[in-house]
């Protein structure tokens, strides 16, 4: 039997977040992975998550400073992404359970993919 | 407590990697032992991490299919075809039948050689050399077929956004069949002795458990996914021509090390059978579409099935030649945490074993 994805995206604001993931871990969903975009002055995170074909996004805008919190008292599984992200594009994600402390990418230093970097420095001539 | 007492030892850290012999590539784990037993395991990655992503923002988006087939050299064609479906949803391309059939007997075929790479690599980590030996011989001639249907033995170079680059042709794709039926009676007699033999069931029944609840709750993918009894498989999405053909996610129940090897072995032989009916159901006509012009804005979530699980592809585009932003979830990178919960129990000797039992692409994870 064929089942065709069926994708849904949802924005929603920080302070839902654990909730809404606490909802979709009830239903039986599971994780499948957290992206991150920059944009010029914030950052957008998108939480994929799955159950069956069903494929389900929460997004959320954040702002360089935000705090976001760790999904990981939730979805154990989610604690790579987050390091991922926060070294990547320097989000600031509280109380991740496997913490590595900014050295996933050991020895890059910096928020490699963060767009907000280059506008700041572009104009001083730094490096990206 | 006097000067000739001694204290009681505590847990003792090894380090497991960067470096190791079973490891071709660069991983690390803390390993927290008391006696000979795991009690712990703190993974590290990011030793050959290339940017690959980043790079979509400076090349043209046809081109970068080149760069996304190079994120792995074993999963390559289907890097190269995740892309390009991602790009082609984003345009509204409808790829040719011919095409999507040829990209399915791709990813088949590279599914076979890759298991044949995992099951003789697996063999080396518990010093079974013979059998590694003979997976690998095994694994030749299926890369002889890529070669000659593809061009590349490694980076099959055929994926195009549009279609495929290639057309090997009926008569070719039916000799190749032949030409691979005697790695499949090999298999089946590689399969006896993985089955069968009592040294292998030593080293891999009831090592390196996961359980259903934990596998998924983690994120886990494919036949570490499947072994755990989770019957979910990318390809029943029916993307490409999986919707036309029959298919089954093998599942197993086990959870340990030999119930990963029981997936990957009866994914060896339905991919066999995919070939078979996809060459025998090949639809004529072209094999590619022109692409012309920018994309539009916009961007597109494309999952698919690779020998080690699903992956995820992510593509924005802000309606110029260079891309927004791609994203590749590898299918090792979700299985890391599951990874690091197998490990947790079993005997030093056995972390070799039980790692490879999930076959980590670290190429993969390090895009």
């Amino acid at each position: 039997m064929i089942e065709r994805e069926v994708l849904t995206v949802e924005e929603i604001e920080v302070s839902k977040l654990i909730p809404a993931v606490d909802a979709l871990r009830a239903a039986g969903w599971r994780i499948i992975q957290i992206l991150g975009v920059s944009g010029a002055d914030h950052i957008e995170l998108n939480y994929s998550f799955g159950l069956g074909m069903q494929h389900r996004i929460l997004r959320l805008m954040v702002a360089p400073e935000a705090e976001v919190p760790s999904i990981t008292s939730v979805f154990l599984g989610a604690y790579l992404y987050e390091n991922e992200i926060r070294d990547l594009f320097g989000v600031k994600i509280e109380r991740i359970a496997v913490d590595w402390l900014g050295k996933v990418y050991d020895p890059v230093e910096g928020k490699a993919f963060s767009k907000i970097t280059v506008i700041a420095t572009s104009s001083e001539g730094g490096p990206r | 407590m006097s000067s000739h007492e001694k204290a009681a030892p505590g847990p003792t850290v090894i380090p497991f990697g960067p470096q190791h012999p079973v490891l071709p590539e660069p991983l690390h784990f803390d390993l927290t032992l008391e006696d000979e037993k795991v009690v712990g395991a703190i993974p590290q990655i990011g030793y050959i991490h290339r940017g690959l992503e980043l790079l979509v923002e400076k090349r043209d988006y046809l081109d970068y299919v080149h760069i996304a087939e190079r994120i792995c050299g074993i999963c390559s064609f289907m890097h190269g075809m995740g892309y390009c479906e991602a790009v082609e949803t984003i345009l509204g391309t409808q790829v040719p039948d011919r095409a999507r059939w040829l990209r399915t007997f791709w990813s088949e075929l590279e599914r076979v050689h890759s298991h044949l790479l995992w099951l003789g690599l697996a063999a080396d980590a518990f010093g079974f050399e013979n059998l590694f030996h003979a997976s690998w011989r095994a694994r030749e001639t299926v890369i002889d077929v890529a070669e000659e249907t593809s061009g590349g033995r490694v980076i099959f170079g055929s994926a195009i956004v549009g279609g495929v680059s290639r057309d090997p042709g009926d008569e070719t794709l039916r000799r190749c069949m032949k030409a691979i039926e005697p790695v499949r009676a090999e298999i089946l007699r590689l399969a006896q002795v993985w089955i069968g033999e009592p040294t292998v069931r030593h080293r891999l029944s009831g090592v390196g458990y996961v359980s259903k609840e934990m596998a998924y709750t983690l994120g886990a993918v494919g036949p570490m996914l499947r072994a755990s009894g989770v019957d979910y498989d990318a390809r029943a999405q029916g993307y490409e021509a999986y919707g036309e053909i029959e298919f089954k996610p093998v599942v197993e129940t086990a959870g340990d090390c030999m119930a990963r090897v029981l997936v990957r072995l009866g994914e060896i032989e339905q991919s066999f059978r995919i070939l078979d009916e996809v060459v025998a159901k090949m639809p004529a006509g072209p094999v590619s579409v022109p692409i012309k012009g920018m994309p539009p804005v916009g961007e597109s979530w494309i999952r698919l099935e690779q020998p080690r699980g699903e992956v995820l592809y992510f593509v924005r585009s802000n309606g110029t030649r260079q891309l927004e932003r791609f994203r590749v979830r590898t299918p090792t990178f979700a299985n890391i945490p599951a990874m690091v919960e197998a490990i947790k129990g079993v005997s030093l000797a056995d972390v070799p074993t039980v790692i490879l039992t999930i076959d980590p692409c670290i190429s993969c994870t390090e895009r």
